[in-house]
């Protein structure tokens, strides 16, 4: 299920019942969700609950290391001439299946290539570019359109992407890799959490296990779509059963707005009122005494709506 | 004499019967006819406010016409779509005339405030009128981009509502086609447009769309809205 976290509206909501000059997000589903919140004037406190989307936070997000520096672009970002010989390819396993030849040796040229970059931090940057490649990759497979980008070329323009993403950051930001159990609340005027559904795995969820996967240097899926699972476990909510939301009530124990934010489709705005927003309203009834729900049409003909229910 | 009453009488009868017939046409006129034609009216002026040298909004609206039906989209979606086509970029309105007006490429703080014309238009639009359902939604999504790179929330994939999406390629597509005040048309030739399109799926643009729209035939002509 799509998520579609609207910072501004969600920042306009929380205005008209208080000040915030923090915001902790415990989870966050996908980096470039928090752009718009990077770019204002508070602290900005994110935790990744594994280690690629981690690098990605790091490199994308937080900013302050500066872009990828053209000379390491010219030295690490070589056009293969040659095809590279398939069996010592880690991803091998991978071929025609999500990528096709030249990108597997593109996917693994970069790997390597990358344990040569003396800065870590440029380090990151240049593999996290490779998820943004990945994600090009993968979409245009999906519906057999043809990448008239040569890999190198694409490295290319995402990097410069990268360069301009990343001006303008105001917030002072921290990130976090640590599992849910171990995270402990923080002191933060708003805590916000991106619900996401135990459902059918998204394009999105794919991308980061075969992400994670790449960046461990394996072709193992399973191994990583288990972690990600696991480390989700505790956090994921169904609409058909009751939940359980001792982590919710816990990570938001030092805040003084919680807002829980989902986007809704196929089902009607009173299910979700019914099945969601009551059980949660009763989870944090010995916090807060007060709540409100909003909702925003997305599209009427499939039932739509983005949500955010603050409690305060 | 005579001839003079007989003239009088008939630019009379003319004047009534074109009365007649101007009267009965408006009377006649379907409300989405008329609701059009105050969408284009409306359109018409953040047009000339942005500088283009061509009915760009109704350009967009009749462009993400084609590739909402050649999408599958539904009736609801399609009226939807042209409402927000033709309105995208109202929140300009709302911006400082120098913006507007710059002959230049805008930077820095003057690009960040240029981008704040989605949640203008989006905000401004919700508070005015009542019962536009999704329009507002799209309008703030219009430059929203497929690897999630766009504005203003940097949604992802299918998190855009594909009406969003349409108008984004649509917007791209006539853009590049489009002389503005501060540079000269992109592309000249119908294939490179296409070549750039097609170099920019999976990033910029939902590689369905592209697809859907490579498949139209004649992709840079569109329906007149």
């Amino acid at each position: 299920m799509n998520l579609r976290l609207q910072s501004s509206w969600l920042l306009e909501a929380v205005s008209e019942v208080g000040t915030v000059d923090s915001v902790f997000f415990p989870v966050i589903h996908r980096f470039s969700a928090l752009n718009w919140l990077s770019r204002r004037d508070f602290a900005l406190t994110v935790n990744a609950v594994t280690a690629s989307q981690a690098m990605i936070l790091r490199a994308w997000l937080d900013g302050q290391n500066g872009s990828f520096s053209a000379s390491n672009l010219q030295k690490f970002n070589q056009q293969i001439r040659n095809p590279l010989d398939l069996s010592m390819n880690p991803f091998r396993a991978w071929k025609d299946r999500w990528f096709d030849r030249q990108q597997l040796d593109y996917l693994f040229y970069w790997r390597e290539a990358a344990f040569e970059i003396e800065e870590e931090t440029q380090r990151e940057i240049f593999w996290s570019a490779v998820y943004q490649i990945m994600s090009c990759w993968l979409s245009n497979r999906a519906v057999e359109m043809q990448n008239l980008c040569q890999p190198d070329e694409l490295m290319g323009l995402i990097l410069n992407r990268h360069g301009e993403f990343i001006r303008g950051r105001e917030a002072k930001i921290s990130i976090s890799n640590c599992s849910l159990d171990e995270l402990a609340a923080k002191e933060a005027c708003l805590t916000v959490f991106p619900l996401m559904f135990a459902d059918e795995e998204t394009p999105e969820t794919t991308l980061q296990v075969i992400f994670s996967a790449w960046q461990s240097g394996h072709d193992d899926l399973e191994h990583a779509r288990r972690e990600l699972k696991v480390a989700l476990r505790k956090y994921q909510i169904s609409i058909e059963r009751p939940n359980d939301y001792y982590t919710f009530t816990r990570l938001s124990a030092n805040s003084q707005i919680t807002a829980i934010v989902w986007s809704g489709a196929d089902l009607p705005p009173t299910l979700y009122e019914q099945e969601l927003v009551m059980p949660l309203q009763k989870a944090f009834a010995g916090r807060y005494s007060r709540s409100r729900l909003l909702m925003k049409a997305v599209d009427r003909s499939s039932d739509s709506f983005d949500y955010q229910l603050l409690l305060y | 004499m005579l001839i003079t009453l007989f003239n009088a009488i008939l630019i009379i009868v003319i004047t009534w019967f074109a009365y007649l017939y101007f009267d009965l046409r408006e009377k006649a006129m379907p409300a989405h006819e008329r609701y059009s034609q105050l969408l284009r009216g409306v359109s018409s002026i953040v047009d000339r406010l942005e500088g283009y040298d061509k009915a760009h909004s109704s350009e967009i609206a009749g462009l993400s016409a084609l590739i909402g039906e050649a999408s599958g989209l539904n009736n609801e979606q399609l009226q939807s779509l042209n409402a927000a086509a033709m309105l995208h970029d109202i929140g300009e309105l709302l911006l400082p005339r120098s913006i507007m007006k710059s002959n230049k490429r805008l930077e820095g703080d003057d690009l960040e405030l240029l981008r704040t014309h989605t949640l203008l238009g989006e905000l401004h639009l919700k508070s005015q009128i009542d019962g536009l359902d999704e329009v507002p939604s799209l309008i703030r999504w219009h430059h929203e981009r497929w690897d999630g790179l766009g504005y203003p929330d940097n949604l992802k994939g299918e998190e855009i509502p594909v009406a969003a999406r349409i108008i984004a390629l649509a917007d791209a597509i006539s853009a590049m086609n489009t002389r503005r005040s501060y540079r000269n048309r992109q592309f000249a030739r119908a294939e490179d447009i296409v070549a750039e399109v097609t170099r920019l799926s999976g990033m910029q643009f939902d590689p369905q769309l592209v697809k859907n729209w490579l498949a139209i035939g004649s992709p840079l002509e569109c329906k007149p809205k």
